[in-house]
């Protein structure tokens, strides 16, 4: 498992797809996340940080129906254009939306156009916060931490492929 | 066929507009002319800098590189004087001629002044352009009082960067309320207060009838009468379009340089994009100038794919603000007072210091003000430019759970409207 998500992270244009079928809104993921915002990456200690680390995904829900919403890595992101800090950009390599934390001013124009509302304001810091793929692991945290298998990384063709598997089967 | 584009302005619309040529066409010729003394720098972060929230370093908003490693010509410090349509060459100041096949105009703003007796006294100020940031800067260790003369959007962004650098700041507002473009009277009390708590001194209905002083600003008298001490005053009143080099060649120019859906100019080899240019606005359904950073790089990248022939038709651009101060964020966008409110309705609600309002027109939101909690602010500006019915969900909209999985059922039921390629990629399994 680990060693096929650390095949991914050299994949071009892969994001965070919720199986909306198979989340049941238990916000591991929304957990793992912050932990591995962390400084110190350690659930526990993690709760002594001065400021308290942010998630960056959100279990969502309407009606009966629940996703783990995350940045959608946007191809041509809305973020990016509005971003007048030059923080927001496109990893050319990869796909990402990257964000730059140096550079963020927290003008929170990517808050204003983000369709997925996937940018979140992290006050204490005054920057923006968003999906970065757990650039500090070989694998993903969120994907990691589902115990229901609704959390896929990969290219939209993989996800497409697993989903109708799923209906064959 | 290899071709000379050529662009004046080298801010958010021109760099875009260089940018998104080269990537389509490797071999052109492309020259961007701005007349500004540093390169590649965000206008909208100078009041950061004024702030000292920032240093000059961090201005950037490409890799300084940028010119260099697209291959662009670049001039700076070269101000374009005259255009010639039947030569199709660009005349600049210093005599050199650069002649084009396709031109962008993104000419940008400038300050709009203020006609008041003193205006031309040693401590008045506007911040557009780097220099004006540097020289406030450099007199900054003198002054106590400044007196910040607009309180819109800009006006009060300079007043609370001089704040932070501890002055005693005083904004004079000619409207009965701060942000009268952006927010209405509500959000407007709720923004007021934050500042005034903070120590920012704020006079509405009243303007300023005389600057006082010999060389130097001495002080700022009203039209009440009222009169206060200031060794500094800063005009921020909002822009006007530069529009004078469109024309000056006979461009079809109103508040703005009038451009067509593919943003052309009344020339077919001319276009133009940005603060100077006047283009279709989505939620108001007329043409109006939007003079805003991803407004200007949207059509920057619009008007260069027109200009290589692509035939990208605008779908036009949408007033909306984002500001931030002592903590309290505010975001607006479209229409947030409208005139005759009969034609609208309007859902809104305050709690403390967390107000939200959707102005609506037959089921679907034309404007939004959200004060204190703007976490939605994206999914209703993609609710607003996609024209969407809300009525399923407009019970929702002022509920603190609302977020995009409430909009999923119309994402999935109206794809045709929500262009966006990722939108489907959330509803695969819905």
């Amino acid at each position: 498992m680990a060693k096929d998500l650390l095949q991914k992270k050299k994949t071009k244009d892969i994001k965070i797809y919720c199986d909306i079928t198979k989340c049941v809104g238990c916000k591991s993921c929304e957990l793992a996340c912050a932990v591995e915002h962390s400084q110190t990456k350690n659930i526990f200690t993690a709760l002594r940080e001065k400021a308290l680390p942010k998630k960056r995904v959100r279990a969502e829900n309407v009606s009966s129906k629940i996703i783990s919403l995350h940045c959608q890595h946007c191809e041509d992101a809305p973020c990016i254009k509005a971003c007048m800090s030059g923080a927001l950009s496109k990893d050319e390599k990869t796909g990402a939306t990257l964000h730059d934390k140096d550079k963020c001013v927290g003008c929170w124009m990517c808050v204003m156009t983000c369709p997925f509302g996937a940018i979140v304001r992290d006050v204490e810091n005054h920057i923006a916060v968003k999906c970065d793929l757990c650039p500090d692991r070989e694998d993903f945290a969120c994907v990691v931490a589902c115990p229901t298998g609704a959390l896929f990384v990969g290219t939209k063709e993989e996800f497409g492929k697993k989903i109708k598997q799923k209906k064959k089967g | 066929m290899s071709m000379d584009y050529v662009i004046i302005g080298g801010s958010a619309a021109g760099v875009t507009c260089a940018e998104t040529l080269r990537k389509h066409d490797k071999k052109s010729n492309i020259t961007v002319i701005s007349d500004e003394i540093f390169p590649l720098y965000s206008r909208c972060l100078l009041t950061y800098l004024l702030a000292g929230s920032i240093e000059e370093d961090k201005l950037y908003f490409k890799d300084k590189s940028f010119y260099e490693d697209n291959n662009i010509k670049f001039y700076l410090c070269k101000r374009a004087v005259a255009i010639d349509r039947k030569q199709k060459k660009v005349s600049l100041k210093d005599k050199t001629q650069v002649f084009y096949d396709k031109l962008m105009l993104a000419t940008g703003a400038s300050p709009k002044l203020v006609d008041v007796p003193g205006i031309d006294k040693k401590g008045v100020f506007t911040i557009r352009k780097i220099d004006d940031a540097r020289s406030i800067m450099k007199m900054l260790d003198r002054v106590k009082k400044v007196a910040v003369l607009g309180g819109g959007l800009i006006g009060l962004r300079d007043a609370y960067a001089l704040s932070q650098r501890e002055k005693q700041v005083t904004v004079v507002v000619k409207s009965p309320q701060v942000l009268s473009q952006m927010v209405d009277m509500q959000a407007a009390g709720i923004i007021a207060s934050v500042l005034e708590k903070n120590g920012i001194k704020i006079m509405t209905r009243v303007a300023a009838s005389e600057i006082t002083g010999k060389e130097f600003v001495e002080g700022i008298l009203l039209d009440n009468g009222e009169k206060f001490q200031c060794r500094m005053i800063i005009i921020g009143k909002g822009v006007k379009a530069n529009t004078e080099l469109a024309s000056s060649c006979g461009l079809k120019v109103e508040e703005g340089i009038v451009v067509d859906e593919f943003l052309r100019t009344s020339d077919e080899n001319i276009f133009a994009a940005g603060d100077c240019a006047q283009t279709y606005d989505i939620a108001r359904e007329a043409n109006r100038i939007n003079a805003l950073w991803p407004c200007a790089v949207e059509q920057g990248e619009i008007g260069a794919l027109n200009m290589l022939g692509k035939g990208r038709a605008y779908d036009g651009s949408l007033s909306m603000n984002s500001v931030d101060f002592f903590g309290l964020a505010c975001i607006s966008m479209g229409i947030t007072r409208p005139k005759k409110e009969e034609d609208y309705e309007i859902i809104s609600q305050a709690k403390g210091d967390v107000y939200k309002k959707f102005v609506l027109k037959e089921n679907r939101i034309v404007g939004m003000v959200l004060v204190g909690d703007i976490r939605v602010a994206g999914i209703i500006s993609a609710l607003i430019r996609n024209k969407i019915d809300v009525s399923s969900i407009k019970h929702l909209l002022l509920e603190d759970t609302f977020d995009y999985a409430k909009i999923m059922p119309l994402v999935s039921k109206f794809q045709e409207r929500f262009k966006q390629e990722e939108y489907k990629d959330t509803v695969i399994t819905y």
